[in-house]
């Protein structure tokens, strides 16, 4: 990448089931004043454009990029909305700099979906409405099908998947930002309640509530900023076939490419051995799995035996998920990226607390926008 | 304590057109109980549902085909609960079949003692049709 960019702020709320007290503005309001205390820069003056990444029917209003700027800090500021999740909205954020346009940017995003009192029927009507809404039924039954192909055609096991969600539960204990850490064991997690066979209770990760926020700056400007820029060498973005009827089921090529993009824009040949940790999408189990096998950072059907040789563990070669990942720290809607960028920029500064990973250099993140899409996309950070 | 909300909720309804694709798909469904697909002879892809277009080559595309009412399961799963997360007193099998000799297929129930990927199922078509997806009653060996 030519521009150099690097995260000079960053800040987050806990991630909470339930957040009755605080209304939405209240828990953007927070998620940004701690990212801009933490950048040491007052967003109605220092910060150029601001972007928020949402989707009108998580939200319940029309319109709803009108009701962002006030709780950032962007009234009266260059404000945009992107239809997506966080990591689309780093793109765009990097990309304003880039342009030359703008040299301090805030990206946001967050989840309220405690607000939502009908989130199935609205994962549902993300369906196409002719040929697959009619058949109705709880819209998670993509993600059972996805995992049954998956495994079938990859190899991997049902145990393997479980053993995902003991890890990525078991690393939330040791994160304070986490809403379900639990000592969880794969007999835990076969044995609970069948859902969408394969895919168990336990394999499913719960949503939650939050609100996160990056500060990005141009080099010239970082190094003035922060003592601890964090640089952005790599991102990418890809959407793959919207059709269910159309796809490859149990491959995640949305989540190859966009890898792909930005390892090519980063200069990364060999993931496996020039990446050292990783934070990718488990809103259900078995994605962890598929999306380290997209991303390069596991054979093809070598993801679950890696994780039982512990590969992928706090203490093993390439950690992933320390944070906890979905499955742990909770379901945050279009947050869920830009959460798992935090968590590798948190690690490469090495104030991840009680999760800190020794001796990190460069981390990847990368995101699903969840069933029924086919869309992601991945960023790669630097110390 | 319980904190203050308003209750909100929206209407919205929409008629969603099935298009020029569609319209043909589901009136040779309606009228003659098949399944018909579009073909982009550059590409050599059939697709089910049908589009006017070639997703790959973007061409537009005007060669139809008629495809065979039967096709091979490639996932499926076996949903326990309903959409308001309640534990079904019947669970039930859906899946993707891929329409044989296409590169498409449908999501839709299948029916059958053990359902398996690989195994070939046939739609079942309901007698009285309206031209719907769920003409098809289901999809069973
Ligand atoms: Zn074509």
């Amino acid at each position: 990448m030519e521009e150099k960019i690097a995260v000079v702020g960053a800040g987050s709320t806990k991630f909470r089931p339930d957040t009755s007290e605080q209304n939405w503005k209240e828990l953007m309001f927070e998620g940004a004043s701690k990212a801009y205390t933490d950048a040491g820069l007052n967003p109605r003056k220092d910060i150029d454009s601001f972007v928020t990444c949402a989707e009108d029917y998580w939200e319940g209003f029309s319109i709803y990029d009108e009701f962002v700027p006030d709780q950032l800090g962007a009234a009266m500021r260059p404000t945009c909305t992107v239809c997506g999740d966080g990591l689309h909205g780093l793109a765009i954020a990097c990309m304003q700099i880039m342009s030359g346009m703008v040299d301090v940017v805030a990206v946001e995003a967050h989840s309220k979906i405690s607000d939502l009192n009908t989130y199935n029927d609205v994962v549902l009507f993300a369906f196409d409405p002719i040929y697959n809404r009619p058949l109705a039924g709880h819209p998670y039954y993509v993600a059972g099908m996805e995992m049954n192909a998956f495994l079938n055609g990859s190899g991997n096991t049902e145990e393997q998947c479980a053993g995902v969600v003991s890890k990525n539960m078991t690393n939330a204990l040791k994160n304070p930002l986490a809403a379900y850490g639990k000592r969880v064991g794969v007999g835990d997690v076969m044995g609970s309640e069948p859902m969408f066979s394969p895919a168990k209770k336990l394999d499913i990760a719960e949503l939650v509530d939050g609100s996160v926020v990056l500060v990005l700056a141009r080099a010239e400007k970082a190094k003035d900023i922060a003592d601890n820029p964090i640089w952005i060498t790599g991102f990418g973005w890809n959407s793959g076939t919207p059709w269910l009827e159309g796809r490859t089921w149990g491959r995640a090529s949305y989540a190859e490419e966009a890898a792909k993009m930005a390892y090519k824009m980063a200069g990364i040949a060999e993931p496996r051995s020039e990446i050292g940790f990783a934070e990718v999408d488990d809103k259900f189990s078995y994605k962890e799995l598929m999306h380290l096998e997209a991303v390069g950072l596991a054979g093809r059907g070598q993801a679950g035996n890696d994780l039982e040789n512990g590969r992928f563990h706090a203490d093993g070669d390439l950690p992933i998920n320390a944070s906890g990942g979905s499955l742990g720290c909770g379901n945050l809607i279009e947050a869920s990226g830009l959460h798992r960028a935090l968590e590798v920029v948190l690690q490469l500064r090495g104030q991840a607390e009680g999760r800190q990973l020794n001796d990190v250099e460069r981390g990847l993140a990368q995101s699903w926008r969840g069933v029924p899409t086919a869309s992601g996309a991945a960023a790669i950070f630097e110390r | 304590m319980s904190f203050t909300h308003w209750h909100g909720d929206m209407e919205a309804q929409y008629i969603y057109t099935a298009g020029i694709a569609g319209e043909r798909f589901f009136r040779e469904l309606k009228d003659n109980g098949k399944l018909v697909g579009t073909r982009c002879p550059k590409c050599d892809i059939t697709y089910v549902p049908p589009r006017m277009y070639c997703e790959k080559c973007f061409a537009e595309l005007d060669e139809w085909k008629d495809v065979p009412l039967e096709g091979e399961v490639v996932a499926h799963t076996e949903v326990h609960v309903d959409i308001e997360d309640n534990k079904l007193a019947e669970p039930f099998v859906i899946g993707f079949v891929r329409i044989d000799g296409t590169q498409g297929g449908l999501v839709h129930y299948i029916k059958a003692p053990e359902v398996r990927n690989g195994m070939k199922v046939k739609a079942v078509l309901k007698d009285d049709r309206v031209g719907s997806i769920l003409d098809i009653e289901h999809f069973a060996p």
